[in-house]
């Protein structure tokens, strides 16, 4: 089946330029995959670009299970969450953005503040084997642009059904698990743990398709807080 | 030739063919202004099923170009249930077929169908559909047609005369049943056999008055009604407002299984019941009745009205999992509701945000699968109050609201820097990023919690470092919640900015009461 490549019909004016350009059209097509690169998945951009080139696909998977592992509760995993769920909860067709579980109450100033509309937002207060059934119906649902959910006891198989169901219902899980979950075998596309440094976090991709791997060092807008500091 | 044709059209009567609305048989006529005369109940404007309780006059079956054609269904036979009950199930069941549904207790049913006959095939088709209505309520019946209720009746009571539609061969076709079929009381029927008249022809040639003044103005007024002389008067059936139904178990049973599978049926009837009002139910009751302990009481609720009997199904079988039964189950109980006029809604060309297809908002059954698992408590929405105190800035609200609402979710007057003087911004500017970001937490601790003081610096697993300017809130004087506090965000040893408040008050005690995430 012949393919037609973007940028292939255009006639070279000189010989390197167009060679230059049809490589480049080559390494963008959509049907050429690259070692290392993972298969393109529809992706949410993260909101933060440093964090978007590292992320396979250039973002955040639009379907499956991400787990986030935060070295301790409130190192800033939610802050790194929030710029998606705000542009989620905006689009017109918005679904529901479930929250599984969660330790604390959700301050809903701070989240309207954030850009998240409420009217999305449900809370699911269920715990240990009912939380992750109500995880699963709704990742499975169908009727959920994002779930989150926190738990301390997972199994990988659990994981894995999980995963399946967010797959099935087009929806993104972040399971929010303790950081010696690292160690533990998972099903889960993706998983970062999160550590705070000062001003921001330090992102690592434990287990990416094709991300980097290496730390990354993400402020929350240094700049504006410095600026602020001084008022 | 074209001037001829104008001026003949110019020289109409108001009183031709033309102009008029002109009426075919078995046609709805939707107001009384076309015509003179009260209209037959066949072409009055519809009522809703379930709204009735009038009375329509239906006489003029001889004079009105729409002829009402009754059915009259003569119950012989009921298995397994007592003939009231069968009869009110029917009754139930016929409103499919039209409105105009009259009980004649204890074993007759009337339905007028003049103009439902086009929708179900004509007589042949509705006579089927009425007597696989009656094999499934296990009901053995004899249906006849005839233009007015009583000789549709009679007729049906008699088993074995032909479908009548016209008034002009009404009378003789009834002209060989015999007067029992009027259910006359006995020693009036004594009487008449006493003079030889045993068919209901026979009655009709006796002279009215003698008739009148021998057997009595109610017989006269009787076979008036019968041949359509005058109207006859009905008080149409009208069904419950609620659902309310119960279930023997065959043997006692406490599995899942078989308890889902005894509900089906119930469930199935309140779809049904539901279907023919057009509505939908908000809440379920189902009791599980024991043989010594109290009934099990399972209340499902849900988030927008439902007739979807399936539906109802599963939501109700989750629930049921969660129960732990005291005792096997002997009956099975259904109380609906009140009945809920549901958005009908049809099945768009698009998808929603799809060549413009309208974007909708996501739907309630997840909500509902959910409550009726975990409870009807435990799926929540969230709000903003306009409250300066933390603990009283945010509250749930239930997820009725958020399908309710269109997603609109203003920012509450109360922002992150107030308290500061000159910090507010003012009504419609937006606050900038960072100040968003840092200024509130994500997470509140729905109770502030102490902190233990060292040195005049609060210590919450390890030392505490304030890395802010104290932000002070005093207010809530009007209820007893008063606070006087100055709020700090600190970094803990961990590297998590948390949020703290001192207490004005003597102590000074330290609290924690958000974390930044």
């Amino acid at each position: 089946m012949p393919i037609n490549l973007p940028g292939e019909g255009a006639p070279p004016t000189r010989l390197r330029d167009g060679r230059e350009r049809r490589l480049e059209g080559l390494l963008t097509h959509p049907l050429l995959w690259r070692a290392g690169h993972a298969a393109r998945a529809p992706v949410w951009p993260s909101g933060f670009a440093r964090l978007d080139e590292r992320l396979p696909g250039g973002g955040w998977p639009r379907s499956g299970l991400i787990e986030v592992l935060p070295s301790r509760f409130g190192v800033g995993e939610l802050k790194l969450l929030l710029p998606l769920l705000a542009a989620l909860s905006a689009r017109p067709a918005a679904r529901w953005c479930a929250w599984v579980a969660p330790p604390l109450v959700p301050f809903t100033p701070a989240l309207a503040a954030a850009g998240i509309d409420l009217a999305r937002v449900l809370i699911v207060h269920a715990q240990g084997r009912h939380g992750l059934w109500a995880v699963e119906q709704a990742l499975g649902s169908g009727d959920c642009d994002s779930v989150l959910a926190w738990t301390r006891h997972a199994v990988p198989r659990q994981i894995r059904r999980l995963h399946l169901a967010a797959q099935r219902g087009g929806t993104l899980g972040v399971l929010f698990r303790p950081a010696a979950a690292a160690r533990e075998a998972s099903a889960a596309m993706l998983r970062v743990a999160v550590e705070p440094i000062e001003f921001g976090v330090r992102v690592t991709l434990i287990k990416s398709r094709g991300g980097v791997r290496a730390p990354l060092d993400l402020m929350w807008d240094a700049a504006l807080l410095k600026a602020e500091e001084r008022s | 030739m074209s001037a001829r044709g104008t001026r003949c059209d110019r020289n109409i009567p108001p009183s031709s063919g033309l102009g008029r609305v002109v009426q075919l048989p078995g046609t709805h006529v939707q107001g009384r202004s076309v015509r003179q005369r009260p209209l037959p109940p066949a072409a009055q404007p519809r009522s809703v099923p379930g709204t009735g309780g009038s009375t329509h006059s239906a006489g003029e079956a001889s004079t009105s170009p729409v002829a009402p054609l009754w059915v009259g269904v003569h119950l012989t036979e009921t298995a397994r249930q007592p003939m009231p009950q069968a009869l009110w199930r029917l009754a139930i069941r016929a409103q499919r077929f039209t409105p105009c549904v009259s009980l004649e207790p204890p074993d007759g049913l009337l339905l007028e169908v003049c103009a439902s006959l086009p929708l179900f095939g004509g007589v042949q088709g509705v006579q089927r559909a009425l007597w696989r209505e009656c094999a499934q309520l296990a009901i053995s019946a004899h249906v006849a047609f005839a233009p007015t209720p009583l000789a549709a009746l009679a007729a049906a009571r008699c088993a074995g005369v032909p479908v009548v539609r016209e008034t002009s061969r009404l009378i003789g076709a009834l002209a060989p049943l015999p007067l029992a079929a009027l259910r006359w009381p006995e020693p009036l029927l004594e009487r008449l056999v006493a003079i030889g008249v045993r068919t209901i022809g026979q009655a009709l040639r006796l002279p009215r008055a003698g008739f009148a003044q021998r057997f009595g103005t109610a017989a006269l007024a009787d076979l008036d009604r019968l041949t359509g002389r005058a109207p006859d008067l009905r008080e149409w059936f009208s069904s419950p407002a609620r659902f309310r139904c119960c279930r023997e178990l065959p043997y006692e049973s406490a599995s899942h299984a078989q308890l889902t599978a005894a509900l089906t049926p119930l469930l199935e009837a309140l779809g049904r019941f539901l279907a023919a009002r057009q509505c939908g139910v908000l809440e379920l009751e189902c009791r599980l009745w024991h043989r010594h302990a109290e009934p099990t009481r399972c209340v499902l609720r849900l988030a927008s009205p439902s007739a979807d009997a399936a539906r109802l199904a599963e939501l109700l079988g989750e629930r049921l999992r969660t129960l732990t039964l005291p005792e096997p189950v002997r009956v099975c109980e259904l109380r609906a509701g009140e009945p809920v006029t549901r958005a009908l809604c049809t099945a768009q060309l698009w998808a929603s945000g799809e060549h413009g297809g309208t974007p909708e908002g996501p739907g309630a059954g997840l909500i509902e699968r959910l409550r009726a698992r975990l409870g009807s408590e435990a799926v929540q929405g969230v709000a903003i109050v306009s409250d300066p105190r933390p603990e009283a800035a945010w509250r749930m609200r239930a997820p009725e609201e958020l399908l309710a609402s269109t997603g609109a979710c203003g920012l509450s007057a109360w922002g992150p820097a107030a308290g500061r003087p000159g910090m507010i911004p003012r009504p419609g500017q937006a606050w900038p990023v960072a100040r968003r970001f840092t200024a509130r937490p994500f997470w509140l601790l729905s109770m502030p919690r102490p902190l233990r003081d060292g040195e005049g610096l609060p210590r919450y697993r390890g030392a505490l470092r304030l890395v802010s300017e104290p932000e002070r809130i005093e207010t809530g004087w009007w209820d007893d919640r008063d606070v006087e506090r100055d709020y700090y965000e600190a970094v803990d040893a961990y590297g998590r900015r948390l949020w703290l408040f001192r207490e004005r008050a003597p102590p000074h005690r330290w609290f924690l009461q958000g974390v930044f995430a």
